[in-house]
């Protein structure tokens, strides 16, 4: 057996298995489903409990909706507002087109202050350009804080989830990660003694490294004020006390005024974890003498952020705050857990976020990762319509594929050419019915059911059955019952 | 090399490109931003004493422990919770008020208080608990919002000791978000909200209290509400009483919100 929790998965969408393969060895997992389906089911309990008691919870949605449009709609000018307040504040504020580019001003600003550690809040965004690897690689020892992701670090295992990354692991895999790691034999299973165990762990690189990185939840235009939302304090920690602070951020992360927090805070923590407010919220504006780090950088990172901002039904993607509350509520996430997406970030987001931060590239098969069932775009704080959009994505990879020069002859696409010749006239759809009747009278079965069909029917009859035509069309019964009235 | 000044200008290009209707400058989106609704409750319609007893009741579900006094009990109430507490080294922020230390040293033996003016956080960390005001209180969600005044301390100071007493007046809660956010004149240039004592669940969804910053969290709230000093002056009421003299319609068998709306 591997070690817990270890199982090599590949989070990288260039080269992650297609989500068919990928979900397939999951659900061959039942210690994966039964972890994944607890955490789920206790966060969904305590989310609904608190959104009911909300009796404004769909205003709230309707304004973070609006804001969330409004500050995409206008992203430059609150971009720079927030670029010139910040540094204004003492901040220095850098621009990252893309995810090598993040990385080497990441790198160079440690080269700076001789870093040879850094401590790490949990950022999904620096996960999404894999910073972790190309620090360690130039020799500086990259510490998280969190302590899913330091069971992750450990165990050298990969995020399944957004806000919970290690739910696919449980107290017994966590107990003999951490004590393999740390060292610690008489170890017990018990989530108090692990919290302890990490507490203890981190305190001193806490105390003595010099250099953290954090991700951000929002960027206020109007102040150039940052916004960590966070509940372990390890945050607090690394943005309080080491002497330089870098933060990476999206570009879309931000919002125009102070104000708008009182919106986005009731739905964040009540959509990611099922709390009223989550225990600890930070917001820090540039350098405050004598309080925290007194050299602090933002490095805002588009990496594909503004491709999608140019598309009319795919801009709502950058709407998204980060709760998780769509891969909580999905059937297909809680099937698979969150490996299967082969992305950092999985669920109904990842699979319509990562194959557009992909160019359509990669990840092609995220978009069918889904049911259409719409249970993720009811739960959305932001009202972002992920079917719609699952919808836009599914139609550019089929476009795709049929610009493809091998797949003129392809059977499908032969197919579907042919009916559309059939279809589009009334006089070739009635003779397809007559001629469907006839012909598929041989496999229909005496309980009006269709069992099995040979070639590609077959990919339907697999796995479900297929009601017999009927003897009529309503076209044909209508006819004859028209007469009969007269 | 990273070209720093062209990656600035190629992402705003890019993102000018894909905005075209996007205004010029921050001065044209008045309007706009004034037009977005908002039409979610912006103020609580909770009594006084039926909102201070939301914001008693959010802090004792995250288990803090909670005393209630008057202006003038506070630096006796404050020796009480400090001797309670075990312990013997306390720090506070720079601007704290001789009365919440000196009744305290005072009565307290081996009792040793540390002022902030600057302290390492070596001295910080050796710190067995820390007292500090707040900004303001969210009886809603339970949360203590700290603006790091020079009575609220720097972040460092609440962050590390182990034990930490805030002390809260009663003219300071709000029911509602939204109506902290209408206090503020503008941003806070550095803010904490505080929702119980740290926590995770990273561990099978398991709720653990504490894992980096104070495990303890005390609040002394200090009744300085009108009706309840005038009422507390009264000589046929006493804190023990006090309760059946106040407008109490806060049925906690439900939260405030979820009150059926007739």
């Amino acid at each position: 057996m591997t070690h817990a929790g270890s199982e090599r998965v590949s989070l990288d969408p260039r080269f992650a298995p297609p989500f068919p393969e990928a979900a397939l060895i999951m659900l061959r997992n039942p210690q994966l489903r039964k972890n994944v389906g607890h955490a789920i089911d206790v966060i969904q309990t305590k989310r609904g409990k608190l959104v009911v008691e909300k009796t404004d919870w769909q205003e709230l949605r309707s304004a973070a909706s609006a804001i969330r449009v409004h500050a995409l709609e206008n992203l430059g000018v609150y971009l720079e507002e927030f670029e010139a307040r910040c540094t204004a504040a003492g901040g220095h504020v850098h621009w990252a087109a893309d995810a090598a580019e993040a990385r080497q001003i990441i790198l160079d600003l440690l080269r700076e202050e001789n870093a040879s550690e850094v401590i790490k809040i949990k950022t999904m965004t620096s996960a999404e350009i894999q910073l972790n690897p190309f620090l360690q690689a130039a020799g500086v020892n990259v510490y998280e804080t969190d302590l899913a992701e330091i069971i992750l670090q450990l165990g050298e295992g990969e995020p399944s989830h957004i806000v919970v990354p290690a739910l696919h692991i449980n107290r017994s895999q966590v107990r003999e990660i951490f004590a393999r790691t740390m060292g610690l034999k008489n170890l017990s299973d018990d989530p108090k003694e692990l919290t302890n165990a990490a507490r203890t762990y981190l305190r001193q690189k806490f105390l003595t490294v010099p250099t953290a990185i954090s991700g951000a939840n929002f960027l206020i235009a109007e102040s150039g004020t940052v916004s960590v939302v966070e509940s372990e304090g390890n945050g607090r920690m690394c943005l309080t006390l080491p002497r330089t602070l870098i933060s990476l951020v999206g570009i879309e992360k931000v919002l125009p005024r102070f104000q708008d927090l009182e919106v986005m805070l009731q739905l964040l923590a009540r959509s990611a974890t099922g709390e009223r407010m989550n225990p600890y919220t930070s917001l820090w504006t540039g350098v405050s003498p004598g309080d925290g780090p007194q050299k602090f950088h933002v490095v805002l990172l588009d990496n594909g952020r503004s491709r999608i901002l140019a598309k009319t039904k795919e801009r709502q993607t950058l709407k998204c705050i980060r709760c998780a509350a769509c891969m909580n509520t999905c059937p297909v996430y809680r099937q698979t857990g969150g490996h299967a997406y082969g992305s950092v970030y999985p669920g109904p987001i990842g699979a319509i976020l990562t194959p557009q931060l992909m160019q359509m590239k990669y990840a092609q098969t995220l978009p069918y990762a889904s049911s259409l069932c719409g249970a993720c775009y009811e739960v959305c704080p932001v009202k972002i319509n992920i079917p719609e959009v699952l919808l836009e994505l599914r139609s550019q990879v089929v476009n795709q594929e049929r610009k493809q020069a091998g797949r003129f002859f392809d059977l499908m696409y032969l197919g579907l050419r042919i009916a559309n010749l059939i279809f589009a006239t009334a006089w070739g759809f009635h003779a397809a019915q007559r001629m469907g009747r006839i012909g598929l009278r041989f496999f229909t079965s005496k309980d009006g059911w269709i069992h099995s069909l040979p070639s590609l029917g077959a990919k339907w009859t697999q796995t479900r059955d297929l009601r017999g035509l009927p003897k009529q069309t309503f076209h044909q019964w209508w006819a004859t019952h028209a007469k009969e009235e007269k | 090399m990273n070209q720093p000044v062209e990656s600035r200008q190629l992402t705003l290009d890019r993102i000018r490109a894909a905005t075209p209707s996007a205004a010029q400058d921050a001065s044209l989106l008045a309007d706009a931003y004034a037009a977005l609704p908002r039409a979610y409750i912006r103020r609580g319609d909770l009594s006084a004493q039926a909102r201070i007893e939301l914001m008693i009741h959010r802090l004792r579900e995250y288990d803090a422990e909670v005393v209630e006094c008057t202006p003038e009990e506070l630096a006796d109430a404050l020796a009480t919770q400090l001797a309670a507490s075990g312990r013997h080294r306390f720090v506070a922020p720079s601007g704290a008020p001789p009365e919440w230390l000196v009744t305290s040293a005072y009565k307290i033996k081996g009792l040793e208080w540390t002022i902030d003016h600057g302290l390492d956080i070596d001295e910080i960390e050796k710190a067995e608990g820390v007292v500090t005001a707040a900004t303001c209180g969210i009886a809603d969600s339970g949360t203590i919002v700290l603006h790091h005044s020079a009575t609220e301390g720097r972040r460092v100071l609440t962050l590390l000791p182990d034990w930490y007493l805030c002390i809260l007046r009663a003219s300071q809660i709000v029911e509602t978000l939204p109506e902290y956010f209408s206090r503020c004149q503008q941003p806070p240039v550095l803010a904490t909200y505080i929702s119980g004592p740290s926590a995770t669940a990273d561990i099978e969804m398991t709720r653990i209290k504490g894992v980096h910053g104070p495990r303890i969290l005390v609040v002394i709230l200090v009744r300085d509400d009108p009706e309840y000093i005038n009422l507390i002056h009264r000589p046929d009421v006493n804190v023990a009483n006090i309760s059946k003299y106040l407008d109490l319609d806060l049925d906690l068998r439900f939260t405030a919100s979820v009150k059926p709306k007739l």
